[in-house]
């Protein structure tokens, strides 16, 4: 019923950290690397902040206009996990 | 004529359209544009919170079951709750609102109001319309594409939040003495907020069916024959644009309450649920900074039947294990042979914290210390991280709702998430 799958794989990820930009666009993942496959993301859908006790968390809604992710980046222990995946064409 | 507000318009209600629904969609780009919604927790008979505007064109409502939702769109898509989300979107829209004015109060988390009043010199003759398509424009940009407010302008709370379903989604009006008839005309009885059904049989009984009509009746009527109270009076001024609704509230009462995912009569099942809840209730007690003496338990049976017990206690009270034993001392009065459907533990008669006061006894500082300890830390390293072992059921079992009516939890439950 929920389209969405959740995951909790350490992904390799590629981002950008751009200056100039709103907060929002400041860090962005631009491609990462799924059961071997490269993913570039084309949107971000959202970014936003969250925690773990006291780790920060910053959580990217990205799209590769196939399928919605939900990327992970742990501020503190500096890595990538991908949470969860929409799959598009299910819809 | 009828002794309407004449004063400009200095109040804007700002209101987020669908707010968790056009979150996710925001989030989720294969969302936009379909109707979906999001409920608590997924399941067959769960209830829709709150659906996208694709969703309600259908005729899915919010509070519709999901069987119900599916059986009129089989394509309806339904996600759970993301309370982090909702409080980013809720923290942008407070900056962008504190950008106009330092008089910002948010009534719940998709829903605000700035207060203009004394803020003329600084709106250098900006008008608050343009204000508005700047806050709706400064949304988009700085939350995203897919967000949209609808904006009302009025001399007072109530006018201001009419206005901002007026047209609905993602408009702006105002109503001031120069339309507000006009307004009144247009509208039923039900589309004033604050008038449901009870209300509506209420004012029907004393000949009043229209809001003009409503406008029309004079205040000593709607004291005595309709409200029964001041109440009735506050209506007559509200309706003419007259402020009465800014005033701030006392909080009188903390409280927890669950609708149980099983019918059962069963102590071993219940308790643990409803011991979580009381843990819950000491941890909203203790983040305001108060003191309990009064807890109130209730329960609803699946006959129907509705049960509570309440008692003032001769000391205040706010450790965990204060709050449970006085609640199940009252809780274990139940009809035990009935089965509980829903069930719920407040605390009222609330002072001020007095803990930063040494207490005589050695046992009544232990029992402090101890709840201060757990609660830090619960703050460090993420909340009931430490807790009851008995709870353990409980937690799994009750997930954090969103909170509807005010925002001041919203931080406490962003720990747990």
């Amino acid at each position: 019923m929920d389209p969405i799958t959740p995951l909790n794989e350490r992904v390799e990820v590629v981002a950008l950290f751009r200056k100039n930009l709103d907060v929002s666009q400041i860090c962005l993942p631009h491609k990462m690397r799924y059961k071997n496959q490269e993913i570039t993301f084309s949107e971000l859908g959202m970014r936003h902040p969250t925690s773990k006790g006291k780790r920060m968390i910053h959580v990217f809604d990205m799209s590769d206009g196939v399928n919605d992710y939900r990327l992970e980046f742990d501020a503190e222990g500096l890595t990538w996990t991908l949470t969860a995946i929409l799959d598009g064409k299910s819809l | 004529m009828y002794g309407l507000n004449t004063e400009k318009p200095r109040i804007m209600f700002i209101d987020l359209n669908s707010a968790f629904a056009t979150t996710e969609q925001q989030a989720h780009p294969h969302l936009r544009g379909r109707p979906m919604g999001v409920t608590n927790r997924i399941s067959k008979h769960c209830c829709v919170i709150a659906a996208s505007y694709e969703a309600k064109a259908l005729g899915i409502k919010v509070g519709m079951r999901l069987d119900e939702a599916k059986s009129i769109c089989p394509d309806f898509i339904i996600l759970e709750t993301d309370p982090p989300k909702y409080h980013h979107v809720y923290q942008k829209i407070c900056a962008i609102m504190q950008d106009y004015s330092p008089n910002v109060k948010m009534k719940s988390i998709d829903e605000g109001v700035i207060d203009f009043h004394g803020m003329d010199d600084l709106l250098k003759d900006r008008s608050l319309q343009d204000i508005g398509y700047e806050i709706k424009q400064r949304v988009r940009d700085e939350i995203g594409c897919w967000m949209r407010i609808n904006v009302g302008i009025a001399p007072n709370r109530f006018l201001a939040k009419q206005a901002a379903s007026w047209h609905k989604p993602d408009g702006l009006d105002t109503i001031d003495h120069r339309n507000l008839i006009d307004y009144y005309k247009s509208i039923e009885l039900t589309d004033l907020t604050g008038i449901a059904k009870h209300f509506e049989a209420r004012l029907n009984a004393t000949g009043i069916f229209t809001p003009m009509q409503f406008l029309e009746a004079s205040a000593d009527h709607l004291k005595r024959f309709v409200f029964h109270s001041v109440i009735g009076e506050d209506w007559h001024n509200r309706l003419r644009g007259h402020e009465v609704d800014g005033n701030p509230t006392n909080k009188g009462q903390v409280g927890r309450q669950f609708v149980l995912d099983l019918r059962t009569n069963s102590d071993a099942d219940i308790l643990p649920r409803f011991h979580y809840l009381c843990e819950t209730t000491g941890k909203k007690l203790r983040y305001n900074n108060f003191d309990a003496r009064g807890v109130l338990v209730w329960a609803t049976f699946q006959t129907g039947d509705y049960w509570y017990k309440r008692k003032m206690f001769k000391s205040s009270f706010y450790t965990d294990r204060d709050i449970y034993s006085r609640a199940l001392y009252l809780f274990n009065q139940r009809p035990k042979h009935l089965y509980v459907t829903s069930m719920g533990i407040t605390c009222y008669q609330l002072t001020p914290s007095a803990r930063s006061q040494y207490s005589l006894f050695d046992e009544v500082n232990r029992q402090e210390w101890l709840t201060t300890a757990v609660d830090e830390v619960n703050e460090r390293y993420g909340t009931f991280m430490i807790h009851s072992l008995d709870t353990l059921e409980g937690k799994r079992r009750v997930k954090q709702k969103i909170p509807f009516g005010g925002t001041e939890y919203f931080e406490l439950l962003l720990k747990r998430a």
